[in-house]
C-alpha cells in the first residue's frame, strides 16, 4: 500500500490487528500479519542481539523472532499461556519481503480503522527515532499506536536478522 | 735498907735460856720488866712498874754488893754477879745478873739488868763467896799488896810501854855515858843508833798498839751504843786483825740480833698501834690474867659502863684496867680461871655486866714452845643490838599478831641500828599503810560504799594489791551498776508480763469461745463437705456423658473433613475443566484472528468470512470471559472449601481437647471427690483438735492466770532486789575510771591522823611490852 493509495481512497477503512505490550495496545497492519501463533519455546541463537529471541521453525522454514518490550526498552516480563507470537510478513528495500515474529502480551482484536482517523505520530526531534510508528489512533478512549512494520526495525538489525531467516520468496512457495 | 719478908727456903729454880730483863730509871724504879721476869717474881705487872727494884731483893744478899753494883754501873761500867732474889711469896731463886747503864746519845738515861740462869758452879762459889764475906774470910775487892798489883796490873798499856821503854833504854844509856867517857864514839854511836832505833820502833808499837786499842774500845763502844760502822781495817794479819775481826763479826751479829729485834718490835707495834684502834674493844692478859693492853675502844667501852658496873662491883675502874687482874669483872673469880685454864681455842661468853651485855671472844695465845703466855679477848657491848633485836621481836610479833601500831624508839639509837630502826619502822609505815588503806576500802564496801579508791602511791606487790583491789571495786561497781539496771529492767519487764499475762489471760478466755464457734462451725463444714462429695460424684457421671458425645463430636468432624477434601478434589477438576475451556476459547480466539487476517487478505471477498471470524472470536472471547468467571467462582469455592476444611480441623482438634479436658475434668471432679471424703475425715480430725485445743486453752487460761501471778510477784521480788542494790552506793562511771588526784589529798588526811595517833602511843605501849621480856 502507498499514501498515493491513501489519498484516493480517502474514505478507506483499514483492518488493524491490535496486540498488549506492557498494558499498552498497539496496532500492525493486518495485512502485514501472516500468522499468529501461542508462544512456544524457540531455538536460542548464541552471540545474537539481546532483543533476539531465537528461531522458530514454522511449517519448515525457520524465522527469527522479535522481543517487542526489549526492542522498546520497555520492562520485561515472564511469557505466559497469552503470550503470542504474531508472524510478520516484512518488506525490505529491493522489495524483498522477509518474515520475522514478535512477541506480544496478548492479541487484543481486529479493528477497522479509517485511515482518516489516524492521527500523525508526533515528532520529537531527530534525536529520537520514531520511524517505526506510523501514527496514534484514539478507540474507546484507549490510544492504540499504529506501527510501521516495515520500519520496526533498522537496516543494519534487518541486516543482522536476514541471515538468519528464509526469503520471502521461499515463503511465497510455502504459500 | 729494904727487908723483903717473909722468906722461904723453897729456891725456883730458872729454866735454862729464860731471860729475865728489866730496866729502870737513874733511881732504881722498875719501868719494864719482861714476862719471864714477871712470871719468875711472883709480882704483877701493875705491882712492879713503878716499884723500886729491890721489891725483888732477898735478905740474904749483903748490901755491900748492891753497893759495889752501884758504884760500878754509876760509873758507866758494867756490872756483873751471881744474885739471890725473892719473889713475892718468899721463894728464892738465883740469877747470874749483868747490869749496865742505858745510854741514849752518849748520856745515861737509865741501868739495864739482864739475868740468865747460873749454874750450880756459880751458885755454889756465890754463896760461898757471901758467906766468906759475912764471916770477914774474904772481902770483894782486893786491898793492899793484892789491890797494888792489881793497880800495876791494871795501868794502862801505854804508861807500861813507856815503862818498859825506860827499863830497857836505861842499861843502854849506862853503856853509851860509858862509851862518852871512853870517848869511844864508833861504839857510842852504835849504841846509840840502836837505842834510837829500839826506842822508835817500841815507840812505834806502842803508839800503834795504843792506838789500836783505843780504836776497838771505840768501836765496842759504838756497838754497845748500837752504831754501827766498817772498821777500820779487816785484813790484817796479826792479832789485831783477829781482833778487829772478832768485833765486827760479833757486831754484825748484835746488828742482825738487833734488826730482828727491831722488826719485831715494830711488827709488834704495829699490831700494837692496829689492835689500838680497831673497833673492837680488846684486852689482852698475861698468863696471870693480868690485863697487859687496853686498846681505845675498851677504854672507851669501859668508861661508859663504869658507873653502872660500879654499882655492882665497887672496885671497878675503867682507868685502872691496865695491869689489873680480870678478876675485877668477875664475882667467881675462880670458876672463870678455871674456865680459861682449860680453854684450847677460841670460846665466847656471854656476860651480863651490871644490865650491860657483853660477848666476850676469848683465845689463848700460845707461845712457840707452847706455853700458855696470855689470852686475847674481844669484847663486843651487845646491849644495843640486844635491845633493838629485842625490839624488833617485839615489833615483828606485834605484826604477827596484827598489831601494826608499834615502832622502834629511835630516840637511843646510833649509826646503823638507827638507820636500820628507821627502815623497819618505814617497813612497818609501808605495811601499816597498806592495812589501813586496804581495811579502810574494805570497810566502806562492807558499808555499801563502793566510791572509793585506795590512792596512796604504792610500789610491787602492794601497787598490785591496790591496784587489783581498785579494778576489784570498779569491777563491783560496774556488776552493781549492770545488776541495778537489770534490777530496774526485771522490775519493769515483770510488771509488763503482770500485765501483759492479765491480757494473754482475757485473751485465752475469748480464745476459748472463739474455739467453741469454731467447733460448730467445723460441724457445718462437714456436713457441706459430705454435700460436695455427693455432687462431686453427680459431676462426674454428667462428664463421662459429655465426653461420649465430645467424641461423637469429633467423628463427625473427621467425616465432615473428608467431604470437605472431595469437594475440594471436585473443585480441582472443575477448574481444570475450566482450563481447557479457556485454552480452547484461546485457541479459537487465535483461529478467529488469523480468519479474519485470512479473510482481511482476501479482501472484498473475504468480507463475509470476516464477519463470521468476527463472530467466532466474540463467541471465543465470551467463552474465554465465562471461563474465566467459572474460574474465578471455582477458586472462590475452592478457596471456602480449603477454609472450611481448616475451621473444620480446627473444630476436630477442638474436640478432641474437649474430650481430653472433660476426661481431666472428670479426673478433677473424681479428686475432689477423693478429696471431699478426705476433707470429711480432715474436719472431724480438725474438730477433735479443736476440742483439745478448747480443753489446752481452758489449762492455758489457768496458766496465764498464774502466770500473771507470779510475774506480779517477780515483780514486788524485782523491786525488793532494786531495793536492796540501792544499799551500794556508787560512783558514777567517770570516776570508777581514773583516779582523780584530788581526791586522793582528803584520803590521805583521813589515813595520816590515825596512824600519828599510833605512833604517838608507841613508847608507852612500849616499854609495857620490854617489862614482858
Amino acid at each position: 500500500m502507498t499514501t498515493d493509495h491513501i489519498a484516493v481512497n480517502s474514505k478507506q477503512i483499514e483492518q488493524f490487528l491490535t496486540f498488549e505490550l506492557a498494558n499498552e495496545v498497539y496496532g500492525v497492519e493486518i495485512l502485514k500479519v501472516q500468522e499468529i501463533r501461542g508462544w512456544e519455546a524457540v531455538r536460542v541463537i548464541p552471540n545474537a542481539p539481546s532483543f533476539i529471541k531465537g528461531v522458530l521453525n514454522l511449517r519448515g522454514s525457520v524465522i527469527p523472532i522479535v522481543d517487542l518490550r526489549e526492542r522498546f526498552s520497555l520492562e520485561h516480563c515472564d511469557y505466559t499461556q497469552k503470550t503470542v507470537v504474531i508472524v510478520l510478513c516484512v518488506k525490505r528495500h529491493r522489495a524483498e519481503t522477509f518474515v520475522m515474529g514478535i512477541v506480544a502480551d496478548a492479541v487484543s482484536d481486529v479493528l477497522d480503522i479509517k485511515l482518516s482517523e489516524i492521527k500523525k505520530a508526533p515528532n520529537f526531534g531527530s534525536q529520537l527515532d520514531t520511524r517505526y510508528m506510523r501514527g496514534m489512533h484514539v478507540y474507546k478512549k484507549n490510544m492504540i499506536m499504529l506501527l510501521d512494520v516495515d520500519k520496526l526495525l533498522n537496516p543494519d538489525e534487518l541486516d543482522d536478522i536476514e541471515t538468519i531467516s528464509d526469503s520471502v520468496s521461499d515463503y511465497d512457495e510455502l504459500l | 735498907m729494904k727487908m723483903n719478908m717473909p722468906v722461904t727456903n723453897n729456891e725456883v729454880v730458872m729454866k735454862a735460856g729464860t731471860i729475865l730483863v728489866t730496866r729502870t730509871d737513874l733511881k732504881g724504879v722498875i719501868t719494864f720488866a719482861n714476862d719471864a721476869f714477871i712470871d719468875i717474881s711472883g709480882y704483877s705487872r701493875a705491882e712492879l712498874i713503878g716499884s723500886p727494884h729491890n721489891i725483888v731483893r732477898h735478905p740474904d744478899m749483903l748490901s755491900v754488893v748492891y753497893e759495889e753494883m752501884w758504884n760500878t754501873i754509876k760509873k758507866g761500867n758494867p756490872w756483873h754477879g751471881v744474885v739471890k732474889n725473892r719473889t713475892k711469896a718468899g721463894d728464892f731463886y738465883w740469877v747470874s745478873a749483868n747490869a749496865m747503864p742505858h745510854l741514849e746519845n752518849g748520856v745515861s738515861i737509865g741501868y739495864i739488868s739482864v739475868r740468865h740462869a747460873p749454874s750450880r758452879m756459880d751458885i755454889k762459889e756465890a754463896e760461898q763467896l757471901y758467906h766468906n764475906v759475912v764471916t770477914h774470910q774474904a772481902k770483894l775487892h782486893s786491898t793492899g799488896v793484892t789491890a797494888f798489883f792489881k793497880k800495876i796490873k791494871e795501868i794502862s798499856l801505854g804508861k807500861k810501854l813507856a815503862l818498859a821503854s825506860v827499863l830497857l833504854a836505861a842499861p843502854n844509856v849506862f853503856l853509851m855515858s860509858e862509851f862518852l867517857n871512853s870517848a869511844d864514839y864508833g861504839w857510842l854511836s852504835i849504841v846509840a843508833a840502836f837505842t834510837v832505833l829500839g826506842g822508835l820502833i817500841v815507840l812505834k808499837v806502842s803508839n800503834e798498839t795504843h792506838q789500836l786499842v783505843t780504836l776497838s774500845i771505840s768501836e765496842l763502844q759504838k756497838l754497845s751504843a748500837n752504831k754501827f760502822s766498817a772498821p777500820p781495817n779487816l785484813r790484817r794479819d796479826d792479832q789485831f786483825g783477829d781482833l778487829f775481826r772478832t768485833i765486827y763479826g760479833t757486831s754484825i751479829k748484835v746488828g742482825s740480833d738487833l734488826g730482828h729485834l727491831n722488826q719485831d718490835a715494830a711488827d709488834a707495834l704495829r699490831i700494837i698501834s692496829g689492835l689500838e684502834n680497831v673497833q673492837s674493844s680488846v684486852l689482852i692478859t698475861n698468863a696471870d690474867l693480868d690485863i697487859i693492853f687496853v686498846n681505845q675502844s675498851a677504854k672507851t667501852l669501859f668508861s661508859k659502863v663504869e658507873s653502872d658496873v660500879k654499882k655492882l662491883l665497887p672496885n671497878f675502874r675503867a682507868d685502872k684496867l691496865l695491869g689489873s687482874n680480870i678478876d675485877v669483872f668477875h664475882k667467881n673469880p675462880e670458876y672463870q680461871r678455871q674456865l680459861l685454864d682449860n680453854l684450847v681455842d677460841s670460846a665466847n661468853y656471854n656476860l651480863d655486866l651490871a644490865g650491860h651485855l657483853f660477848q666476850i671472844i676469848v683465845k689463848p695465845v700460845i707461845s712457840a714452845d707452847g706455853s700458855r703466855i696470855g689470852y686475847i679477848a674481844e669484847w663486843l657491848d651487845r646491849t644495843q643490838e640486844n635491845k633493838i633485836e629485842r625490839e624488833i621481836e617485839h615489833l615483828v610479833n606485834s605484826i604477827r599478831f596484827g598489831d601494826l601500831s608499834a615502832r622502834i624508839h629511835l630516840g637511843d639509837k646510833e649509826g646503823f641500828t638507827k638507820s636500820l630502826s628507821i627502815n623497819i619502822n618505814g617497813l612497818t609505815d609501808m605495811i601499816e599503810s597498806v592495812f589501813v588503806d586496804i581495811n579502810a576500802i574494805i570497810q566502806k564496801m562492807a558499808d555499801g560504799d563502793l566510791t572509793g579508791n585506795i590512792l596512796t602511791d604504792y610500789q610491787g606487790i602492794y601497787a598490785q594489791c591496790k591496784d587489783n583491789i581498785n579494778e576489784a571495786i570498779t569491777k563491783i561497781n560496774q556488776f552493781i551498776q549492770q545488776i541495778r539496771e537489770s534490777a530496774n529492767f526485771v522490775n519493769n519487764a515483770s510488771q509488763e508480763i503482770a500485765s501483759g499475762n492479765n491480757n494473754l489471760s482475757h485473751r485465752v478466755e475469748q480464745q476459748a469461745a472463739s474455739l467453741e464457734e469454731t467447733a460448730a462451725s467445723m460441724q457445718e463444714l462437714a456436713s457441706i463437705v459430705k454435700s460436695n462429695a455427693a455432687n462431686t460424684q453427680h459431676a462426674s457421671q454428667v462428664v463421662q456423658s459429655t465426653a461420649k458425645l465430645a467424641e461423637k463430636g469429633g467423628d463427625v468432624v473427621k467425616s465432615a473433613i473428608a467431604a470437605m477434601q472431595e469437594i475440594n478434589e471436585s473443585s480441582s477438576r472443575i477448574a481444570e475443566i475450566i482450563g481447557v475451556i479457556d485454552d480452547i476459547a484461546f485457541q479459537t480466539n487465535l483461529l478467529a484472528l488469523n480468519a479474519s487476517v485470512e479473510a482481511a487478505r482476501a479482501g472484498e471477498q473475504g468480507r463475509g468470512f470476516s464477519v463470521v471470524a468476527t463472530e467466532v472470536r466474540n463467541l471465543a472471547q465470551r467463552s474465554a470471559i465465562a471461563a474465566a468467571q467459572s474460574n474465578e467462582l471455582i477458586q472462590t469455592s475452592v478457596q471456602k472449601v480449603r477454609s472450611g476444611t481448616a475451621f473444620v480441623n480446627e473444630t476436630g482438634a477442638a474436640l478432641i481437647e474437649i474430650v481430653d479436658s472433660i476426661i481431666k475434668v472428670g479426673e478433677i471432679v473424681s479428686h475432689i471427690t477423693n478429696s471431699s471424703n478426705e476433707q470429711s475425715a480432715g474436719i472431724s480430725q480438725v474438730n477433735q483438735a479443736v476440742t483439745q485445743m478448747d480443753d489446752i486453752t481452758q489449762q492455758n487460761a489457768a496458766l496465764a492466770e498464774e502466770a500473771a501471778a507470779n510475774s506480779m510477784a517477780m515483780s514486788e521480788q524485782s523491786a525488793k532486789m532494786t531495793q536492796f542494790i540501792s544499799v551500794f552506793k556508787v560512783s558514777d562511771k567517770s570516776s570508777l575510771w581514773v583516779a582523780r588526784p584530788d581526791d586522793s589529798a582528803p584520803l590521805k588526811t583521813v589515813v595520816k591522823p590515825k596512824r600519828a595517833a599510833l605512833v604517838q602511843s608507841y613508847p608507852t605501849h612500849n616499854s609495857d611490852d620490854w617489862e614482858e621480856f
